[in-house]
């Protein structure tokens, strides 16, 4: 009975903190239709923020809690939102989530430039040392203050919302574009205060859970994040519902932590509220399908043909075979690594490109590919190959199914969970990666010739990119790439004529997964061996946001994200300064040019184009190396602005 | 063909549709007008299965389909087109049309070749010379007849236009009045919202009058003319109880 109570006084206290930082999300959400995935950073920032100010220069309690709650916090939500949020209404899922997920790298990369992530840091506890006897337990003061802040916060946020003028057109819900079109979107300042008071509360909840566990970036943003969960219990809609889920998953971790065995507790524990996720997804009633199209900001790149692209393959396979030739073997890795990752890319060109779903869990699927490659029919086979491309495809499945019928924002959420999951659960098995967290993976012999020489499998590695950039637009050419557009841009109208969403969904996130999963056995190959870190939910997002700003609607998209992302460690090496050089370059990245779906490499054609027309005044030729413009000019009543 | 009976829909307290009940039949045009926010563009989601009714039901061809997902119901060749446009805007209009075909192709067995049934499309709504331009950058007028040329691809029974004509000059309305009574001969119900009265009236066999949600006035053209609580409806005048 003691222990019992214990845990539930634990599990009260976590889950007051999930409410507080989940009750931010949908305070957000709500008035601006944006979900930030930036929260649990916006939370690790200010506990740090607190952190300096109270440990490091001294400032009394009370004086750091007014300077961050009250004005740092505040200030920068008020920030994003005039700065980037402001311009994402209306946009597509795919982009709102580039957006906030770049924020979210770049939070983290920002603070390990000004905490360095080696040193070990604390927050002491409020109050600490004090504790009271309630029954026969012990209840610490900082529980206690947990409890009560967020009862108090509950009562003002109801008091805000339904009696000061601002809080009520705040409870003017975004969630329905339709309705929200017929009010008029909320108002500038309406959205202000509410990205304001999100910070804040995401602010309160990083303060109050980092003395429960150290003071750790990473560990802080994700523990955050674990109030998603609790967020999606109230639909992203209703604050009751929110608080009652957060008290949920914190009691229900709390439990299980008392009552599992301990062996299954120490693979579990951390995946909690990631199951916990999952089954509040698999739960949500099917929304219903929304009138309302996403609106291109931009238009399209034109599609190259069969010809241009098996030119483009040959040509591509032609100079790889030249470099292997040439380039020293150190080299010949760092092209590799970034003609893998420019496979993995291209495999979210296909899903996010063009069907327009995300997927945040791109590399557990590379994972799974390497996992399958390395252990299955005697590691380092072409059927290796077959197997990790197959397995990893029905690994994408799984993770969609939860949330498959219902919008972009759930989907991608499930697969943040499965990623997460799978982390955890998968990957740090002892029995999956053997002891010590390796597995090796060999080169494969196919047909008989050997891919073992690091110059072989170089031109392998490429032949296999560029036949898949050929496959990928051969695809997006044919009726399956058609309907993926379609569905993109209109999924109610593609219902309406007949189209089954959830098995076209499907369908791509299982042949997106399974082209990760092929990338996998060669990501394994190429290193020889693979370890259970290097399958990290983050990592996916670093691919899914260098390849949105390289352009994620093209194969040239694809490959020169990938070519980014394979030098980077090299950059790395002469930036020691900048810890997480990844993480800040493509969450600034995305933050700076995320809006653009063709990316930067869809402004290089033309610009080439313009230069060749500067230096050869007579050529009249297309300027943008696309089809000419038609000679109808838009008229100011043109579809897209009529939309806007 | 269709019947919508006793439909109720409630946002939150206020009632976009109330006891709203419209049939639709074969081979001809049936009228549905009404002041904005009368219901209409509502009527024609729950028909489709966008918009689940608080109560009341939806009957095609006599099956009750109140319960089936959008997709089945369009499978029951049940077309529609958008007030708000819902084109592939960066597909051009012949690929809007293609795409269509292609879903079609994938429900219905049929050997038509989708290419063959869009170009004969293309030209029967008149987008021949545009059929290569993306979407997005077209006029509304014409957006417009892509989304009737991507209704008509799944060989509709029953075709709901939700305004099918603004946007349309006066030559191209009459272009549409003469294609919908075309296809109406053919056999199609076809369902019209349409703020151009004029064109309703020419047109439609049957109208129904659409306000605040309720059904005032169901007749002929003429009949629905002279009603004395239409003319109110249209000209701000209060309703006699």
């Amino acid at each position: 009975m003691t222990a019992f109570l214990a845990y539930t006084v634990i599990g009260i206290a976590t889950g007051c903190i999930y409410a507080l930082t989940a009750s931010g999300l949908v305070v957000t959400y709500t008035t601006s239709g944006i979900f930030n995935f930036a929260h649990g950073a916006i939370g690790m920032l200010m506990a740090f923020t607190y952190w300096q100010l109270t440990v490091q220069n001294g400032w009394p309690q009370w004086l750091a809690l007014i300077a961050v709650l009250l004005v740092i916090a505040p200030a920068l939500g008020a920030l994003i939102q005039r700065t980037l949020m402001r311009r994402l209404y209306g946009a597509s899922i795919s982009t709102t989530l580039v957006i906030t997920l770049g924020l979210l790298l770049a939070f983290i990369g920002v603070a390990t430039v000004f905490w360095d992530p080696g040193e070990p840091r604390s927050l002491p506890e409020f109050f600490a040392g004090n504790r009271v006897k309630v029954f026969s337990i012990f209840v610490s003061y900082h529980q206690i203050t947990m409890i009560t802040v967020a009862v108090l916060v509950a009562v003002l946020l109801r008091l805000f919302l339904f009696r000061t003028r601002i809080g009520t057109a705040m409870r003017a819900v975004v969630d329905d574009p339709e309705l929200a079109s017929l009010n008029g979107a909320a108002p500038d300042r309406v959205a202000m205060v509410s990205w304001a008071l999100g910070a804040a509360l995401a602010g309160l909840a990083g303060i109050l859970l980092a003395p429960l566990v150290s003071l750790d970036i990473i560990l802080l943003t994700l523990l955050v994040i674990n109030g998603y969960a609790a967020a999606m219990v109230g639909r992203l809609k209703s604050l009751p519902l929110t608080f009652a889920g957060g008290l949920a998953l914190g009691l229900a971790e709390a439990h299980a932590i008392g009552n599992l065995p301990p062996n299954i507790l120490n693979i579990a524990k951390p995946a909690l509220p990631i199951f916990f996720l999952y089954a509040v997804l698999l739960a949500l009633p099917q929304a219903r399908l929304r009138v309302g199209r996403v609106v291109n900001t931009h238009r399209a790149p034109r599609v190259a043909s069969l010809r241009e692209s098996l030119v483009a393959g040959a040509g591509f396979v032609a100079v790889a075979a030249i470099l292997a030739s040439v380039l020293s073997p150190g080299d010949l890795f760092t092209a590799g690594q970034g003609i893998v990752f420019a496979l993995i890319m291209l495999s979210l060109v296909l899903l996010t490109g063009y069907a327009g779903q995300v997927s945040l869990a791109q590399m557990t699927f590379v994972g799974v590919g390497a996992f399958a490659m390395g252990k299955f029919f005697g590691g380092g086979s072409f059927l290796g190959i077959i197997a990790a491309t197959v397995l990893a495809g029905i690994a994408g499945a799984i993770a969609a199914l939860p949330a498959i019928r219902l919008q972009g924002l759930y989907l991608a959420l499930s697969t943040l969970a499965f990623a997460q999951g799978m982390s955890q659960v998968f990957f740090k098995n002892t029995n999956v990666f053997g002891f010590g967290g390796r597995l090796e993976v060999k080169r494969p012999d196919i047909l008989g010739v050997s891919f073992r020489g690091d110059r072989a499998f170089f031109v392998l590695l490429c032949v296999t990119f560029a036949l898949c950039g050929i496959g990928v637009l051969a695809l997006r050419r044919g009726p399956f790439g058609r309907r993926l557009i379609a569905m993109r841009e209109s999924p109610a109208a593609c219902a309406t004529l007949g189209l089954n969403l959830t098995m076209t969904k499907l369908a791509v996130f299982s042949l997106s997964s399974a082209m990760a999963g092929l990338a996998g056995a060669f990501y394994g190959g190429l290193r020889g061996q693979v370890g259970l870190n290097d399958f990290e939910m983050l990592q996916s997002l670093v691919l899914l946001l260098l390849v949105s700003v390289a352009g994620i609607n093209t194969v040239t998209g694809a490959l020169m994200g990938g070519l980014t992302f394979g030098l980077f460690p090299k950059i790395q090496r002469s930036l020691p300064g900048i810890p997480s050089l990844s993480f800040l370059g493509a969450g600034l990245g995305a933050v700076a040019l995320g809006r653009n779906p063709n990316g930067w490499t869809s402004d290089v054609g033309p610009r080439i184009a313009r230069l060749r027309k500067m230096l050869r005044p007579g050529d009249s030729g297309t300027q943008d190396g696309r089809e000419p413009e038609p000679n109808v000019a838009p008229a100011p009543e043109a579809v897209s602005s009529a939309q806007r | 063909m269709l019947s919508a009976e006793t439909v109720d829909v409630k946002f939150g307290v206020t009632y976009a549709l109330s006891e709203a009940t419209v049939e639709a039949h074969e081979a001809q045009v049936t009228g549905l007008i009404g002041p904005n926010g009368a219901g209409k563009t509502t009527l024609f989601n729950v028909i489709t299965g966008l918009q689940a009714p608080t109560r009341g039901r939806v009957t095609i061809d006599g099956e009750d389909v109140t319960n089936l997902k959008p997709h089945i119901r369009a499978r029951k060749r049940v077309a529609r087109t958008f007030q708000r446009l819902e084109v592939f805007g960066s597909l051009t209009a012949r690929e809007n049309i293609l795409v269509a075909c292609e879903i079609r192709n994938q429900w219905d067995s049929t050997s038509e070749d989708p290419r063959t049934v869009a170009d004969e499309i293309l030209d029967r709504v008149g987008l021949r010379e545009v059929g290569n331009q993306p979407v997005d950058a077209m006029p509304t007028g014409l957006a417009r007849l892509v989304e009737l040329g991507r209704a008509l691809a799944i060989r509709p029974k029953l075709l709901l236009l939700d305004e099918p004509g603004s946007g349309l000059d006066s030559s191209e309305t009459l272009g549409l009045g003469q294609l919908l009574t075309e296809l109406a001969e053919d056999g199609m119900a076809i369902l019209l919202v349409e703020h151009d009265v004029e064109l309703v009236m020419r047109i439609s066999k049957e109208i129904y009058v659409l306000d605040f949600g309720r059904v005032i006035a169901h007749g002929t053209p003429g009949e629905v003319k002279d009603n004395a609580d239409v003319q109110a409806a249209y000209l701000g005048a209060e309703v006699p109880a």
